[in-house]
């Protein structure tokens, strides 16, 4: 799966962009038609700051410090937003334009790349992939949380009319009738929990092997 | 009126006058209420009253040599006050009893005087008073008045080393000019062994200094007398006995210009004394301060029975009596008493205007006292041109040399020409140019410094010392020539004031860290112009009171401002016309003149109120605007825009 390398902007050509970065809004109020947006593909524009030297350097005065972080969270955020990253591997994406500004010759520490995620983990915007806490070396990005995508997913065959049908779970991140969808491409790990949530709120039922799992809305 | 206006420095010390000196200072600061000095007058000494007067009840009080200043601790600007020591009549020191504390009373020189009572005095006096005490007194009362024995006499003496015979200085040997080799010495008339240099010009210098004009007065009263013959009118035996020559020139003069109420009179021998002995000079039976006499104008009274109404009677001929009570209720009155009592025996005061060491240029005395002499100013001649100014300096630097050569002759001698070697000091630091701030700062320490032993023993002499230190050191900080402040950029290390302030002192009288650093942090309680500032990194820094931290955030964002529209001399990869440009402390420091650590200490400081953040890189540390903070950057209107 290309999660391991989330880097290239080229991965989601076909991405609907979005429109200019808004911070993120509570989980809750999420209009459910943001999953469905289309428009032309643009590429990502960074903030100012990240074209700002000190940006890149662990602030310690602590207002400023928690608005750093607060920055690189709403970045980080949007930048995987943008590119339709799920999961963000912290030694991979170093060199990432994402950590990593050229032009400026400037980039962000493993240790502060930690920081963020661990600040972004405690405002639930996070979280680290298997239990090793801030040894592991991917971390779930939740621009959208799993209870998001839940809703989102059910919204969508709510609208399109596929309750009571089944679908693989490959049908539902990969085939060309979610292209249009944010959850395209969704990272299976991902799907999986995701369906867990739906099936914990009595919405579907997940059936068959490990490869051949599929799931039937109600 | 007594009581006269001081004018206070910015440290709220009493401005001095020229040539005036500090002896010692008295106040405290302990305690709350801490009444320690406070000024009491009475109106009427027949009525003990205490008529305290109001607003002057806590203060301290420094004694000079020349003023007795009150500086009050609550409204120093409004509630300070001197007393001229030439206006005090006598003193009396209350040692103290149980709850009443020591007092010190200042009696004033009344304002009028009867003149048949001088020229009592003055008649009761000459017989027994040697003849060189006469034209001293002439020529220092304020009033000039007929002498009764007005005797031709030469004015100085020196004593023959062999056979101690006392010979008069020839009346043509001016000390500031003569010379070793220039100048002819008589031998001593009685053995005829010829005298030192150094010690004819000792005596002369002596003479010189003990009275203002000595040179021309002499020879405008008398015939100018032939070099080398003694003079005969003159008692041998008065003249050889230089102590009580003096001592008896003191109390003829005390007599003549105050009041003879001064004056204590002997029980036994009924010799007037002065008020300050203790014995009596002629008989040396003990006398009793409180007969300060009344005894001239109220013969009748006896010493012998001295009782406290005694010196409550007026002196006849004075309608006010008023009399200022020093009250010294936190100690310190031993010490002061003492000081008072060497100063009013000194009467630097009488020296102030009077030239020092006579000069040969002097307009009066040009004429007769150096024709004798072997100066070039003697027969000067007009000269024009740089040759005229040739010669000048020529004149000058001789005079220079003689000056100094004089002063280190020994010990008594540079004391005597001390004043005229400050004056030097002072030209040479002038003429020096560059230096001249330091320079002059050694002549200002000659006089004006606090140090330690002003204040003498005592409990809290320590503490008193570093309150006096710490306004020392904030006239130091804020006077305006030396501009100490302003050249370190408004703000100066502590450790750099400690160099500079102990460099100006000279070498003598250092200050210790420790005591620095304790009158360092008196500033703030004292209210003085300058305060202490602590960074977080603990470097203590001095800078003006009104410089705040809100003030140099604001010159530190106006200067990175203008890095905005600066171009920069090289290529920059980020948008410096957003951005502007990092600093490090090295910039800060060359833009302000702040010495680099203060340079880091500000921006650091900057940089925790949230005005400035900072960037590592290779470069070193960079100080930039805060445009990550969004409350803080530049533009607030533009935040969470992407651009």
């Amino acid at each position: 799966m290309s999660t391991s390398s989330p880097i290239q902007p080229s991965f989601t050509p076909t991405a609907p962009s979005l429109p200019p970065y808004q911070p993120p809004p509570p989980a809750s109020k999420i209009p459910t038609s943001a999953l469905t947006t289309t428009s032309s593909p643009s590429p990502f524009t960074y903030p100012r700051e990240h074209s700002f030297p000190p940006f890149y350097t662990r602030q310690p005065t602590l207002q400023t410090h928690h608005a750093q972080l607060q920055k690189w969270s709403s970045l980080i955020l949007a930048y995987c937003r943008h590119n339709r990253l799920f999961k963000l591997s912290l030694i991979d994406s170093l060199d990432s334009p994402l950590f990593y500004n050229q032009r400026i010759r400037k980039r962000l520490g493993i240790s502060d790349v930690k920081e963020v995620v661990e600040f972004m983990r405690r405002e639930g915007r996070a979280e680290w992939v298997g239990k090793g806490g801030e040894n592991s070396a991917e971390c779930w990005i939740w621009w959208r949380t799993p209870e998001e995508w839940a809703s989102g997913i059910y919204e969508w065959i709510d609208e399109t009319a596929q309750k009571n049908t089944v679908l693989t779970l490959y049908e539902l991140t990969e085939s060309e009738a979610t292209l249009s969808q944010e959850f395209h491409g969704m990272d299976p790990d991902l799907l999986q929990r995701v369906m867990n949530i739906l099936v914990k709120r009595g919405k579907a039922q997940v059936f068959g092997q490990e490869d051949q799992q599929g799931v039937k809305f109600f | 009126m007594f009581l006269k206006q001081v004018d206070l420095t910015t440290a709220l010390r009493p401005a001095y006058l020229p040539d005036e000196v500090l002896l010692t200072m008295w106040g405290s600061m302990r305690g709350k209420v801490s009444e320690d000095t406070s000024l009491k007058a009475k109106s009427d000494e027949v009525i003990p009253s205490k008529n305290k007067i109001p607003d002057y009840q806590n203060g301290h009080v420094y004694l000079t040599s020349h003023r007795i200043c009150y500086v009050d601790n609550q409204d120093p600007r409004k509630n300070s006050t001197a007393i001229d020591l030439k206006e005090v009549d006598r003193y009396e020191f209350y040692a103290g009893f149980l709850k009443s504390s020591a007092k010190i009373t200042l009696v004033p020189k009344p304002p009028k005087r009867s003149s048949i009572q001088n020229r009592a005095i003055s008649s009761l006096y000459s017989p027994s008073r040697s003849a060189t005490a006469s034209p001293l007194s002439r020529t220092d009362s304020p009033f000039h008045l007929p002498t009764p024995e007005p005797t031709p006499s030469s004015t100085a003496t020196w004593i023959c080393t062999i056979c101690s015979f006392s010979n008069p200085v020839p009346s043509n040997f001016d000390p500031t000019t003569a010379s070793e080799l220039t100048t002819p010495l008589a031998p001593c008339l009685n053995c005829g062994i010829k005298p030192q240099f150094g010690h004819v010009l000792k005596a002369a210098i002596s003479n010189a200094a003990n009275r203002p004009s000595p040179a021309s007065s002499v020879p405008l009263r008398a015939p100018l007398p032939v070099r080398g013959r003694t003079d005969a009118s003159r008692p041998h035996s008065d003249v050889g006995n230089e102590p009580s020559t003096m001592q008896s020139q003191k109390s003829n003069q005390q007599s003549q210009e105050a009041k003879k109420s001064t004056s204590i009179q002997c029980p036994r021998c009924t010799f007037l004394n002065h008020p300050s002995l203790r014995e009596c000079e002629i008989c040396g039976a003990r006398l009793s301060p409180e007969a300060a006499s009344t005894g001239l104008e109220n013969p009748l009274l006896r010493a012998e029975s001295p009782g406290p109404t005694l010196n409550q009677l007026p002196a006849p001929g004075t309608e006010e009596n008023e009399s200022i009570k020093l009250s010294f209720r936190g100690g310190g009155e031993k010490l002061f008493h003492e000081r008072l009592k060497g100063c009013m025996t000194q009467r630097k005061w009488l020296l102030q205007g009077a030239p020092p060491v006579p000069k040969p240029n002097r307009p009066a005395g040009a004429d007769t006292g150096s024709s004798g002499t072997t100066t070039p100013s003697g027969e000067r001649v007009k000269t024009a041109g740089i040759a005229g100014l040739e010669q000048r300096r020529l004149e000058v630097r001789k005079n220079n040399e003689l000056a100094i050569g004089n002063a280190f002759e020994d010990l008594e001698t540079l004391m005597a020409s001390a004043k005229e070697i400050v004056a030097l000091a002072e030209s040479f630091a002038t003429s020096n140019g560059n230096g001249t701030s330091e320079t002059s700062a050694v002549a200002n320490a000659l006089g004006l410094v606090t140090t330690k032993e002003m204040l003498g023993g005592g409990s809290n002499s320590e503490s008193l010392y570093i309150s006096e230190l710490s306004r020392n050191l904030a006239e130091f900080l804020t006077d305006d020539a030396r501009g100490v402040l302003r050249k370190a950029g408004g703000i100066i290390t502590l450790v750099d004031l400690w160099a500079k302030f102990n460099r100006a002192r000279g070498g003598v009288e250092l200050v210790s860290p420790l005591d620095f650093e304790k009158a360092a942090r008196l500033w703030e309680k004292l209210k003085l112009p300058v305060r202490l500032r602590e960074f977080k990194s603990g470097v203590l820094v001095v800078q003006a009171s009104d410089r705040t931290d809100e003030k140099t955030i604001k010159t530190l964002l106006f200067w990175l401002s203008d890095l905005h529209s600066l171009p920069p001399d090289r290529e920059l990869s980020w948008d410096w016309q957003l951005f502007g440009r990092g600093v490090t402390a090295q910039d800060a420091a060359e833009n302000f003149g702040w010495s680099i650590g203060v340079a880091e200490e500000e921006l650091e400081m900057a940089e925790e109120r949230g005005a400035l953040c900072r960037e590592e890189s290779i470069e070193g540390l960079k100080y930039w605007e805060n445009w990550i903070d969004d409350s803080q950057s530049p533009s607030q209107s533009q935040s969470y825009n992407v651009i």
